[in-house]
């Protein structure tokens, strides 16, 4: 079946019906929501199965004129860099929710269910979307959910922290909306028909002259570095996290600052390419500025969680980084790390939230001895802490591992070159060791606190989250051929029309 | 006048008849059955007139060119006439409270309708202006019908010489504009100022726009830039109008919705709803306040709603047109709306209701028309290609 796609659409907005009819029973809630959360993640991982690895192209590719009076359609489809992201969105979306439902939340179930599913249409959407417009009500579908689910079920400041995190979203993606009108309006041909369609616009992009590739390229752009967010449109994210309850911050963490490495990768640089390389130095300056800068910071947090949040940083510094650097190993290297930390950082954020929900605190000076009452614990945190510091063997070393090699071999015309960058962003690899191992000693080692004695080690529900989220961690640490062969054809098509504006794919739909 | 003639204006007829049938039945009817009947009669009487809208007639100029009857013309009659039916299906219960007349309310929503239509309709200056004054006159009754409420009097003082003087500027403007072509009716001028060189298309859309500023005078400042920005963009060629005209629509249906929400708020004592009033709205009213968010969404202009594809769809022309800094600015507007928008939206979902808060105010008349509205702001977000198709062949006559 080839609408596989649209399902993946459907079945969330489905989910909000039985939902509605539900409204006043919080438990057939919650498990409408799992189901409908579980349905989706096994939909995910059938279309897996139906993408044929190995080709550039776009794949279960559906269209349906939607606005022809404007010449926009509803068109989907993915490749190799979005396929595997679905399934994260899916299986995180679905740990969130199950986790959510053991008692994390409390009040007004319902409504936090109906925002999760609503947050997953939009998730799932913006990772499937081909056509600029669809792309854009997908990305900004995410905003509203978030926004309640920060501000509705927060800590004590989650209202200060939603708006903030909403109007820096909204300030970035309404110039991008800016820039997408643009681009519709200059991917006009002689007779004035005009599309927004990614494929049709790859053909044309050489349309675009360089100067309005500059300021287009830079709305795009303002929008995808608040989302990831690059330094120093990042002070939103510290807020957020702190802020979110602990499902928010696992799907903002694992999926939503996806979506701006992912923007770069699927519409700046196919479209932009000399817009690319105008921006070039700067981008690549911000990265490593967040990668030291992130981890700096993170090394001084008293907070626990903002300290992951600004390990958050950090980590999506190397994902541009290895955007950037316009290689082949730079760039799978990224689409790793940006599954590597959807898994690793989200489960860092369920950590954290479990810590939290048994001893009520989030000061690490408050903390200590834990790992004396807490085996299992300790072991699923120790795991996720070594890989998000990079220790090879574990996902995050393989990531890090291949932007550095795209770094080194990076010899663009920007003030210096590889050599220079790559040594600087590595010293951010010993640095990560040093906050997330000195944090592990103080939180889980040291003598335990008599308040804490009593406190019981993970739940089977908690261990049912985990689990699945360490089994990647270690699979993708110990083998990342079969990942990296589903990401490397698509990945090599981007970067050649990143680096050579003369190259045109015509697309096969 | 010919029965052709007649025909043209069926609308316009059945929307004054629906007005007199309420003045009567409301002389005849005791004051409980009254209250109960006049909405009815009033929202029958509508749809009939909305139906007729459809009533192909010609495209054609009638009544020897006082009017024009195309796809522009219809689309304002049936806005003008949907607003109007949520109007008069919202109101019951607020008449009921705050003892107005109900059936003078209902006759002056039918009036002023009446008047609304005509302008769309007009194809002169003189067919304008009394349009204009058929639509205005009765709202400065409107904002006075509480003849005990001294701000209501005071609003209206207020409303009518503002609404007097602007009315006489503008006369003066149609007279200087008589004075150059010795002539009021649309076409001709249009041909004759552009032969002087005075740019055409421009003038007639404003002209043809100042019932729409007049009607969104008592709304927000911003949306009405937004249409004006869409005006500015008139070299753009047919897709400014039609942004005018989608914007327009798109504005009426959330604005006056978010108005409607209001009500549930409308208690002896208060005037209008603070903030504070509004906490907690979320759990008191599940329903009301998510309509209520999603008018207000709408409004910011975020997906998937009406509100964002009418914010599409009018930097679309001001991009066209160059004005690029123009479409800059209405982007970061937008950013500075959310702020005020959305703190709405904190306030009824993220603060707790206050124990001392007044009772709500429940009706199922408002209900079933905010459930629709919001729904119809939803379903015309995802699928807005019937209303901008349309709006885009009624922008093509006015593009001469």
């Amino acid at each position: 079946m080839t609408n596989v796609l649209s399902l993946l659409v459907v079945i969330p907005i489905a989910g909000l019906i039985p939902l509605f009819f539900f409204r006043r029973d919080e438990r057939a809630a919650k498990q409408v929501a799992i189901t409908t959360t579980l349905v989706e993640l096994v939909v995910s991982l059938w279309m897996l199965t139906q993408f044929q690895p190995g080709e550039a192209g776009f794949q279960l590719v559906e269209r349906l004129d939607w606005l022809p009076s404007l010449g926009i359609s509803y068109l989907v489809g993915v490749d190799g860099i979005s396929v595997l992201l679905v399934p994260m969105t899916t299986l995180l979306t679905f740990i969130s929710v199950l986790y959510s439902s053991g008692g994390a939340i409390k009040t007004r179930i319902v409504e936090y269910m109906t925002a999760f599913l609503l947050l997953e249409v939009g998730m799932v959407g913006v990772f499937i979307a081909l056509d600029l417009f669809l792309f854009y009500i997908f990305f900004e579908l995410m905003l509203v959910p978030m926004y309640l689910i920060i501000g509705i079920w927060g800590g004590p400041r989650r209202i200060y922290a939603t708006l903030k995190f909403v109007i820096f979203t909204l300030a970035g993606s309404l110039l991008m909306l800016v820039g997408i009108v643009a681009v519709y309006i200059a991917s006009a041909d002689a007779s004035g028909s005009r599309t927004l369609s990614l494929p049709e616009l790859i053909e044309l992009r050489n349309r675009f002259p360089a100067d309005f590739q500059f300021w287009v390229f830079l709305a795009f752009a303002l929008a995808f570095a608040i989302k990831m967010p690059m330094v120093p449109f990042h002070t939103w994210l510290p807020d957020a996290h702190v802020e979110a309850p602990t499902a928010g911050s696992i799907v903002l963490a694992g999926v939503l600052l996806k979506a701006g490495g992912y923007g770069f990768l699927r519409f700046g640089l196919p479209l932009f390419p000399l817009g690319v390389q105008a921006w070039l130095p700067v981008l690549i300056v911000l990265s490593v500025i967040a990668i030291l800068y992130g981890a700096i910071v993170s090394a001084v947090q008293k907070d626990l969680k903002k300290l992951v949040a600004y390990s958050s940083v950090a980590h999506m510094g190397f994902v541009t980084l290895g955007i950037f650097v316009l290689n082949l190993q730079g760039g799978v290297g990224a689409v790793l790390q940006m599954l590597n930390h959807g898994f690793v950082t989200g489960a860092l954020f369920l950590f954290v939230g479990i810590q939290y929900e048994k001893t009520h605190r989030r000061m690490i000076a408050d903390l200590g001895g834990l790992a004396n009452m807490w085996p299992l614990f300790t072991a699923f945190f120790g795991v996720f802490v070594l890989a998000s510091l990079g220790l090879p063997g574990l996902n995050g070393f393989v990531g890090e591992f291949l932007v550095l090699l795209g770094t080194f071999a990076f010899s663009g015309a920007p003030p210096l070159g590889g050599l220079f960058w790559g040594p600087l962003a590595a010293i951010g690899v010993i640095l990560a060791a040093v906050y997330l191992l000195w944090m592990f000693q103080r939180v889980m080692y040291g003598p335990v606190r008599e308040a804490y004695r009593a406190l019981p080690d993970l739940s089977r529900l908690e261990v049912a989250c985990a689990l699945p989220l360490l089994l990647l961690t270690v699979l993708l640490g110990v083998l990342p051929q079969p990942f990296i062969a589903y990401i490397e054809p698509s990945l090599d098509r981007v970067i050649r029309l990143a680096t050579d504006p003369s190259f045109i794919v015509v697309a096969s739909k | 006048m010919t029965g052709a003639d007649l025909a043209a204006v069926y609308p316009e007829i059945v929307v004054t008849a629906v007005a007199m049938i309420v003045l009567v039945a409301d002389a005849i009817l005791d004051r409980r059955r009254a209250a109960f009947a006049l909405p009815i009669i009033t929202i029958a009487g509508l749809i009939v007139a909305l139906a007729a809208v459809f009533y192909v007639v010609p495209a054609a100029q009638y009544f020897r060119g006082f009017v024009t009857i195309d796809a522009f013309t219809s689309f304002f009659r049936a806005v003008f006439i949907i607003l109007a039916i949520f109007a008069a299906a919202v109101s019951p219960a607020y008449l009921a409270r705050r003892g107005v007349p109900a059936g003078e309310y209902y006759a002056i929503i039918c009036f002023s309708t009446v008047g609304a239509m005509t302008i769309a309709l007009s194809s002169d200056l003189i067919t304008l202006f009394i349009g204009l004054e058929t639509m205005t006159i009765p709202i400065y009754v409107l904002a006075g019908i509480q003849r005990t409420d001294r701000f209501a009097n005071e609003a209206a003082i207020k409303y009518f010489l503002l609404g007097a003087f602007s009315s006489a500027l503008l006369l003066y403007g149609f007279v200087w504009l008589y004075g150059v072509t010795k002539a009021t009716d649309f076409v001709t001028i249009a041909n004759l100022l552009a032969a002087q060189g005075i740019a055409n298309g421009p003038t007639i859309v404003a002209l043809a726009q100042t019932n729409t500023k007049r009607m969104l005078a008592y709304s927000s400042i911003a949306h009405t830039g937004y249409i004006l920005a869409a005006v500015a963009a008139a070299s753009a060629g047919p897709s400014a109008t039609a942004a005018v005209l989608f914007y327009v629509f798109a504005y009426g249906l959330m604005n006056l919705g978010a108005f409607a929400c209001l009500l549930y708020f409308d208690l002896e004592g208060t005037r209008g709803a603070s903030l504070e009033e509004l906490n907690g709205f979320g759990r008191r009213q599940p329903l009301g306040a998510l309509a209520f968010a999603i008018f207000l969404v709408s409004l910011t202009g975020i997906p998937p709603t009406i509100g964002f594809v009418a914010k599409f769809v009018v930097i679309q022309p001001v991009l066209d047109a160059g004005l690029a800094w123009l479409a800059v600015v209405i982007a970061l507007n937008a950013v500075l709306a959310a702020f005020y928008y959305l703190r709405v939206v904190v306030h009824m979902y993220m603060y707790e209701a206050d124990e001392k808060l007044p009772r709500l105010v429940t009706g199922r008349g408002l209900s079933v028309s905010l459930g629709i509205a919001s729904f119809a702001v939803i379903l015309f977000g995802i699928l807005p290609n019937s209303i901008y198709q349309w709006a885009l062949e009624a922008a093509q006559p006015l593009v001469r």
